[in-house]
């Protein structure tokens, strides 16, 4: 019975961690119906920094966030600039290339710039939370209230202030908004950027529990993917549900199965809800089969 | 007339010293491929490093027969990219001798282009048994095959271990861990046979992909069958993600042994910081008691050791030691017996070496097989005297523990203590 | 953000590629300086670029007939090409069946997986559609990788490298060289018969408005699904003649999300939803590619591939119509319209 309690909360902790890495892309998603695939690179790069912040000031990772979020911003602002925005009045298949093709590019960047080497911080708790026979990482736990604040705040943010609301115009009717006087474009420039910085925090959260190395986003975008999917595309809560649906399937299929086959019952289980729920759990009505940008 | 005389003279001269000269400079090509982009270029480039100090080392000396050694690189970033580049070396530069390639699946790919084209292939590291298995001819791997790495893990629990943990060794409970590549899956299958033939039952024994984010599911089920040895192949990567969630979930053994590059590549200390002290490595050793050593390899070893920690500005690994002694006997022992350099001859001489332990840097011997081997009629070009220790990390550095021939240190830090006293 | 600076992608009557269906004075020379190349004898090297550059245009244009002419852009036709080689393998190196017929068995049961993908994303559209294919690639090859007693597991399955003609392995690369420009050929000429046929235009109809199709009497699940297995049990095709030329089979490579944006990105960089395209964006990357990793592999660390990729983004952001389109505008300037 406490190898089940431990496994579903070890899925939760773990899944909420994938939906705060997941948020970043799915609001993009939401707002200018792109898919990054450089999401896993972004990722990346944030955990470098967050890397090198620590391992240079010594400071604590948590604390880096400060530094990194702005950081991640300003780096989205520049992608966008540079390559998302004149991808976007063309067919939806060529921002899908140039966001691949960015992310191989941003991949061996890294790889000259930081070779191969595994960069790793050193162990900021150094005791689990302990409740019977249940084990608890604190740095697991604080990843999950992060990604509670972080996903009331942006819900409140788009229910409540201006630039939410502005957003939510978007969504719904691109033209109308921007005859409404919405500025359409510097929306899409601040969620992108927005969801980079969100990026840029889950590395932070990140950066305690796994090592970075150039090809670490390769490990996550998959997950990523998946996770967006199963929320519901652009739908905030639905990437936390998820994210947390992925880390349990994935604890216990692996205990349960075989540890092999985890990422497999993941996959199949995004398949299964694009059978019988394309528009993911929380999605927008008829997101999944009308055509995008088309 | 003293005058032409003189400019004859001098021309002459000139004229041989040119053709002279263009006769020894006519280098040995020798193709190089391992992967120095993607997910395994670590490892690639200390290789290369390593290898890039042999030949350094061998051209100081003069070089081979007078000519001396040149590396053309090929990127083999996966299998695939492999097979290509070994293609263009061998019909682009011309390349008559391979040599890498680190990873298994990639050391199978380069071999298998070699072969096709009659290429003389010299295996430094890759280990899975279907290297040598395939019925080529040109292949020669020289480092161990899987099933020595699993050898030396199981080897030291029953002649060691058990005594110190004071259980017979028949009472081992023995827990098997492996990533599904081909490296982790070879081994694994090595280990299952040779615990089985000794009459041990694993408790534990399941595959996982080397890419996992969450090992909490492993980490508890091996929890659950407490075992008192675990035997753990892995990558870097997924290896500090085992040990962190070790520590996080509690999970004590009284004995861990890791294979290979995940738990030998030194940035685990990096990683998990001194918790990796009383970890065993069953690999290639870094660094052998040099009491075994012939004395003109001890001369080289000393050297080798020096340049590289110059270099790197740390100790090589065990896999980095064992391309350095591959390459080494390749130049000091193969070439220097050849007169045409063709791949054939190449093999003729390759199968008559017979080298006993501590001819090579790392300890190792050299007799290959030549479909003679009783346990696989098929087998050829395996290294039968390949040495595969098993060496401990301390606090200060590491120590290779096994086998006692080997041995610079005793096995310290049995049992292993709990997390809490780490 | 005019209508114009918006390429179509069906294809249009263009000078140098002539209407749906049938075969300009372009394609022929094309084809020609294809065999001459094939039969010169160029440096071995060279012939491996250009045999690798049949074999992808051939991959391309199958996936073309997914991406381009059905609208269905998939980046799990890697799982496809996983199939059918490892179909052909296992039957000649298990059960001594010469890769000519196992090649067909191995696109039949390519055309299965394809058909099976289909009905899975039956109500998928844009990049849900692209994202169920990438997963359902990822479980192919979990599955590949763990199954193996059948696959020979993350081990692979190597062919022994003995030339045979039964067992298609040859000593020279003229030979695999004009198999390729052979597959190539003849995707190509089912492309153009696509092109010209009633399904073709079922297709494109579905494509451009699926409820319009379905209003006219298509039936847009049956041409999706068709159109898949078609595409698969050709990618199937070339995927057995790359193990049949490589003679070693990996999972983790065969079946990859690398190698199924690699069969997505030709047509796209090339021109989707034309024939000639995917053979021209082949002819472009595949020795590009290549060259740029000989050339520059050993001096920079990933340095080739940070070219490479760069170069990629350019050509989508400023080509977004792909050569075929580039070129089209280039022989129309000044032309009236």
């Amino acid at each position: 019975m406490s190898t089940l309690i431990q496994l579903i909360l070890s899925g939760i902790l773990v899944g909420s961690v994938y939906a705060l890495m997941s948020i970043g892309l799915t609001l993009i998603f939401g707002v200018l119906r792109i898919v990054n695939f450089a999401h896993g690179e972004f990722l990346m790069i944030a955990m470098y920094g967050a890397w090198a912040f620590t391992h240079l000031f010594g400071l604590n990772p948590y604390i880096a966030a400060v530094a990194i979020v702005p950081a991640m911003f300003l780096f989205g602002a520049v992608v966008y600039w540079l390559v998302i925005n004149p991808a976007l009045d063309k067919p939806h298949l060529v921002v899908v290339f140039a966001t691949m093709a960015l992310s191989i590019f941003l991949q061996n960047a890294a790889l000259m710039a930081m070779t191969a080497d595994l960069r790793d911080i050193p162990p900021i708790f150094n005791r689990s939370i302990v409740i019977g026979s249940i084990h608890l990482k604190v740095e697991l736990l604080l990843g999950f209230a992060i990604t509670l604040l972080c996903t009331f705040a942006l819900q409140w943010m788009i229910r409540k202030t201006y630039l939410g609301k502005a957003i939510r115009a978007t969504v719904q009717d691109g033209e109308a908004a921007m005859l409404m006087g919405i500025p359409v474009p510097r929306i899409f420039l601040i969620t992108f950027a927005g969801g980079s910085a969100l990026v840029g925090l889950a590395a932070c959260v990140m950066v305690p529990l796994f090592s970075v190395f150039p090809s670490v986003g390769l490990n996550f975008v998959l997950i990523a993917f998946v996770i967006v999917v199963l929320g519901g595309m652009g739908s905030i809560e639905g990437a936390l549900i998820g994210g947390i649906c992925v880390g349990v399937v994935q604890s216990l299929s692996s205990y349960y199965v075989a540890p092999a086959f985890g990422q497999m019952f993941f996959f199949i289980l995004f398949l299964l809800v694009m059978i019988f729920r394309p528009n993911g759990l929380l999605g927008q009505q008829g997101a999944a089969t009308i055509g995008m940008n088309e | 007339m003293r005058l032409v005389f003189r400019s004859c003279a001098f021309v002459a001269s000139f004229l041989l010293a040119l053709t002279f000269g263009a006769q020894a400079q006519e280098p040995i090509k020798i193709g190089v491929l391992l992967p120095f982009t993607g997910p395994l270029a670590k490892n690639g480039i200390e290789n290369w490093e390593a290898m890039q100090i042999a030949r350094d080392m061998i051209n100081e000396r003069g070089g081979v027969n007078g000519r001396k050694i040149e590396y053309v690189q090929g990127d083999a970033t996966n299998p695939n990219a492999a097979i290509s580049e070994t293609e263009r070396l061998i019909t682009k530069d011309g390349v008559k001798i391979t040599t890498g390639s680190f990873a298994s699946p990639i050391a199978i790919a380069v071999s298998q282009a070699a072969e096709r084209h009659g290429v003389f292939h010299w295996e430094t590291t890759g280990a899975a048994e279907i290297i040598t298995r395939r019925g080529f001819k040109y292949t020669f791997q020289v480092g161990a095959p899987a099933r020595k790495y699993g050898q030396a893990a199981v080897d030291i629990v029953l002649d060691d271990l058990a005594k110190r943990l004071k259980k017979p060794a028949a009472d081992v409970k023995l827990a098997l861990l492996w990533e599904n590549r081909a490296f982790g899956k070879s081994v694994g299958d090595g280990i299952r046979t040779y615990s089985q033939a000794k009459g041990i039952k694993l408790v534990y024994d399941e595959g996982y992909d080397q890419t996992a984010t969450d090992m909490t599911p492993i980490v508890q089920k091996l929890k659950d069958v407490a075992p008192d040895v675990l035997i753990a192949i892995s990558f870097p990567n997924d290896a500090i993600l085992f040990q962190r969630k070790a520590k996080e979930l509690d999970f004590n053994v009284a004995a861990f042994i890791g294979v290979s590059a995940g738990y030998s590549a030194p940035d685990l200390r990096d990683s998990i910081g001194d918790s990796v002290a009383g970890i065993f490595v069953a690999d290639f050793p870094p660094k052998v008691n040099e009491g075994v050593l012939k004395p003109a390899v001890k001369e080289v070893a000393r050297e080798f050791y020096k340049r590289y920690e110059a270099k790197l500005k740390r100790a090589p690994a065990g896999h980095a030691a064992a391309g350095f002694s591959a390459v080494w006997a390749l130049f000091t022992e193969v070439l220097p017996k050849a007169k045409t350099y063709e791949p054939d001859e190449l093999r003729e001489i390759a199968l008559k070496l017979d080298l006993p332990e501590g001819s090579l840097v790392n300890g190792s011997g050299i007799k290959f097989t030549n479909f003679d081997w009783p346990d696989d009629p098929k087998d050829a070009g395996q290294n039968l005297r390949a040495s595969i220790g098993v060496w401990q990390w301390t606090k200060t550095g590491n120590e290779q523990v096994f086998p006692p021939e080997l041995a610079t240190h005793e096995p310290a830090m049995v049992p292993l203590p709990n997390w809490s006293n780490r | 953000m005019s209508a114009e600076t918006i390429p179509s992608l069906s294809p249009r009557r263009m000078a140098w590629f002539p209407t749906r269906g049938r075969i300009s004075w372009f394609e022929i020379a094309l084809l020609l300086i294809a065999c001459a190349l094939v039969v010169s004898g160029m440096a071995s090297s060279l012939q491996d670029v250009l045999l690798l550059s049949f074999l992808f245009g051939g991959l391309a244009l199958a996936w073309n007939i997914a991406g381009g002419y059905a609208g269905l852009i998939s980046f799990g036709h890697s799982a496809f090409f996983g199939v059918g080689a490892y179909a052909s393998t296992i039957l000649s190196t298990r059960y001594g069946i010469t890769p000519w017929i196992g090649i067909w068995i191995g696109a039949l049961i390519a055309a299965m997986f394809g058909a099976v993908l289909a009905l899975i994303c039956a109500r998928l559209r844009g990049p849900f559609f692209i994202l169920s294919t990438l997963a359902f690639a990822e479980v192919v090859r979990i599955g590949a990788l763990n199954w193996s007693s059948l696959t020979g597991g993350a081990e692979g399955l190597s062919i022994m490298p003995a030339p045979s003609l039964i067992g298609m392995v040859f000593a020279s690369k003229a030979a695999y060289a004009a198999l390729m420009l052979f597959y190539l050929v003849a995707v190509f000429a089912i492309t153009k018969g696509l092109e010209a046929s009633r399904f073709g235009y079922y297709l494109f109809a579905i494509r451009d408005n699926e409820d319009a199709a379905g209003a006219a009497g298509v039936n847009p699940l049956l041409g999706r699904t068709a159109a898949l297995a078609l595409s698969a049990a050709l990618t199937g095709i070339g995927g057995s003649l790359f193990a049949q030329y490589f003679l070693y089979l990996d999972p983790t490579y065969v079946i990859s999300p690398e190698l199924s944006f690699q069969f997505a990105l030709l047509p796209a960089v090339g021109g989707l939803g034309t024939a000639i395209g995917p053979v021209l964006g082949s002819f472009l990357i595949t020795p590009l590619s290549e060259l740029l990793r000989s050339y520059l592999g050993s001096s920079a660390v990933g340095l080739h591939l940070v070219i490479y990729s760069f170069g990629l983004i350019v050509v989508m952001l400023y080509f977004p119509a792909g050569l075929a389109g580039a070129l089209d505008k280039l022989t129309r300037r000044g032309r009236p319209r």
